[in-house]
């Protein structure tokens, strides 16, 4: 990490979902750089928005979805552009080319009426990597390389010929075929058994050495990112709270949020005698609280976190947490 | 396909024990009946006992259940069924008016098929638009609307005022071809046959189209809303598939239960349209069970509904074929 290069870059990015209940503010004012070769994990509870960041970096949101504001930069060509300015057919060209998903449900995300290797080979044909005989054979290898015994005839399989795991490696080699520079991996092994998981792990892992792939991954399992990512982000209720290197994350968590988060789950790195859940529930983000989304549930609020969100601060080079905790420390250090 | 054979085979074998069980549940229906078809059938009220007692023996009307059953099946295996109101052979009477029936099945069907479908996915794309809704009340119309009474305002204004229509009367081509007159007069390439076939037909067809096309209209929005919000329509947009080729993937997952209901619809239409035929004056299958019913005329109101049957298990062949072939995950 001593060049860090920043591929991606998302700016106050506000996403809103039209429901008929009212307007849900899912993503609220999410800031995020993502540096090139790294593993980048965002952990949070369901529904704090961690897919729907990851799925607006290429404005994948559906109706009744919608990008209301940000930014999201993204190097290309040694030259930064604003996917959310970027035409209709000028983003399409980077989705599954330079910007490619993993999503978590193997068994929805491939089309059923059509055999793997075409949706393998299809990938690359869209984007004129190859031709369709050509795209075939590599089909054939990308299996190889996502270690799918017998590639020759499982490019002619249907998905429903094939086990959970092995849809997920599909899925894989759909994501890297065109060998992309970021790989989004939308909890890529929460629908496959725990045995698959850690083999799926692996192979990301390797792959991602071996071509230098940046990757966004999104789980909620503490275990994984420990093993796999370079740096963490935590989402909570539609804002990014805190975000640190790895080890930092679980010897030092400064957000209350993620104290609570480490103590409710087994922390891979330390013994916890007793898991403590964090109290009270998810907001309701038609209304959500006023300030800081975290105050209602945080043991440490103060009167200032109702009335004010707060600040981002960095605490030491590339840890940065928002919270008035923080802010009041600093302060009072600028003071004495 | 490897099991496309066996299938096969094993469908005619359930095959006869269906069309069977239709025939003696049809059969019974009419057994049970509480009327005295001899006497309708001699001429009603002021029929003579003896007529009607002949008229009892000649069709085994004096015998138990299932000797008549027994008889009836014979006669219909030797194709020696003859309709004892018009005397005519029915299966002759079925041939001739078949032809009829299905020309006006397809000549309906394909404006629903041609209008439906469309109207179905535009409402889908535009979803709780105006055009949604537009698609929406017609549906309503066409299922709640009396077929003869949209057949009477058609008629007032395509041949009363208008004049664009013929009611009388159903031209057909110098030869049989295929057997639908429309199609062989094009083929013929007879035009003012065919100008006059459609001259006779369009507005019969078009009420039939009518009453039916917002309903799939209807059904293939919804099926669309399904599969466009299915993951793997937005992993196809993640892969960075351009719109056509997202469509592709969209409408052949559409395809399969579209299909069910478009053939269950034309099945329907080949089995005739009594009201709209009746209107019309079209000599074809409805009218035939118009007549069939309002004469009491049991050989042929058996036989209507063993044709019914006839056709949805056809149909029913048809369309599981057609899964096999466009669904990997069906295997016959």
């Amino acid at each position: 990490m001593s060049n860090k290069e920043i591929i991606l870059s998302i700016r106050d990015l506000y996403v809103n979902f039209y429901t008929y209940a009212g307007v849900v503010k899912a993503i609220n004012g999410v800031n995020l750089d993502i540096y090139k070769g790294e593993v980048f994990g965002l952990v949070g509870e369901t529904g704090c928005g961690k897919s729907v960041t990851s799925r607006a970096i290429t404005r994948l949101i559906p109706p009744p979805g919608r990008i209301e504001k940000g930014e999201i930069l993204y190097k290309r060509n040694s030259e930064y552009v604003d996917l959310l300015k970027l035409p209709e057919d000028e983003i399409r060209k980077i989705r599954g080319d330079e910007i490619s998903y993993i999503f978590q449900d193997p068994t929805s995300s491939l089309d059923p009426l059509y055999t793997s290797g075409y949706q393998i080979a299809e990938t690359m044909v869209v984007h004129d990597r190859a031709e369709w005989n050509e795209a075939w054979k590599k089909a054939v290898e990308l299996l190889k390389e996502t270690l799918i015994p017998d590639p020759e005839s499982r490019v002619k399989n249907y998905p429903h010929e094939m086990s959970g795991g092995m849809r997920q490696r599909i899925v894989i080699s759909i994501a890297l075929s065109n060998d992309p520079k970021l790989l989004i991996a939308d909890e890529p092994t929460t629908n496959v058994d725990v045995t698959v998981q850690a083999e799926l792990m692996d192979l990301l892992r390797e792959l991602q050495r071996k071509k230098g792939t940046t990757i966004l991954l999104i789980t909620h399992h503490m275990g994984l990112i420990a093993e796999m990512t370079d740096r963490v982000g935590v989402m909570y209720a539609g804002n990014l709270v805190e975000i640190a290197p790895v080890d930092e994350i679980f010897a030092e968590p400064l957000h209350p949020y993620t104290k609570g988060l480490l103590a409710a789950v087994p922390n891979p790195l330390q013994k916890i005698d007793k898991l403590v859940p964090i109290k009270g529930s998810v907001p309701n983000l038609i209304y959500p609280p006023s300030g800081c989304r975290f105050h209602p549930r945080c043991p440490f609020a103060m009167p200032i976190c109702k009335e004010k969100r707060p600040p981002r601060i960095e605490i030491k080079p590339g840890h940065y947490v928002e919270c008035w905790l923080y802010a009041e420390e600093v302060k009072k250090k600028g003071e004495s | 396909m490897a099991g496309m054979g066996r299938y096969l085979v094993r469908r005619a074998i359930t095959f006869i024990p269906t069309v069977f069980g239709v025939l003696f549940i049809t059969f019974t229906i009419a057994f049970l009946m509480p009327a005295n078809p001899a006497r309708v059938w001699a001429g009603g009220q002021k029929a003579s006992p003896e007529v009607v007692q002949r008229i009892r023996r000649m069709y085994h009307l004096d015998e138990p259940f299932w000797s008549q059953f027994y008889y009836f099946t014979k006669a219909i295996l030797t194709n020696s069924i003859y309709s004892p109101v018009t005397h005519n052979l029915v299966s002759e009477e079925f041939m001739r008016r078949i032809p009829i029936t299905l020309n006006l099945a397809i000549m309906a069907m394909f404006m629903i098929v041609v209008m439906g479908i469309p109207m179905g996915i535009i409402a889908a794309l535009k979803k709780d638009t105006a055009i949604d809704n537009a698609v929406r009340v017609l549906a309503l119309i066409g299922y709640s609307t009396p077929s003869f009474w949209i057949a009477f305002i058609f008629m007032w204004v395509f041949y009363n005022e208008l004049g664009w229509m013929t009611l009388v009367g159903l031209p057909r081509p110098s030869q049989m071809i295929t057997g639908i007159y429309l199609v062989d007069a094009l083929l013929l390439g007879e035009w003012k046959t065919f100008i006059d076939i459609n001259r006779r037909l369009l507005l019969p067809a078009f009420i039939l189209a009518f009453i039916s096309v917002g309903g799939l209209a209807r059904y293939v929005r919804n099926t669309m809303l399904d599969v466009l919000s299915a993951d793997f329509i937005l992993f196809a947009q993640a892969k960075g598939l351009p719109p056509f080729r997202l469509w592709r993937h969209a409408l052949k997952n559409s395809l399969i239960p579209v299909i069910t209901v478009v053939f269950f619809m034309f099945g329907g239409l080949m089995s005739g349209a009594i009201i709209t035929e009746t209107v019309f004056g079209i000599p074809g299958l409805g009218v035939l069970y118009y007549s069939a019913i309002a004469n009491l005329d049991i050989p042929v109101i058996v036989l209507s509904t063993l044709y019914a049957g006839l056709i949805i298990v056809v149909i029913s062949l048809i369309v599981d074929i057609l899964y096999a072939l466009i669904d990997p995950r069906v295997r016959l």
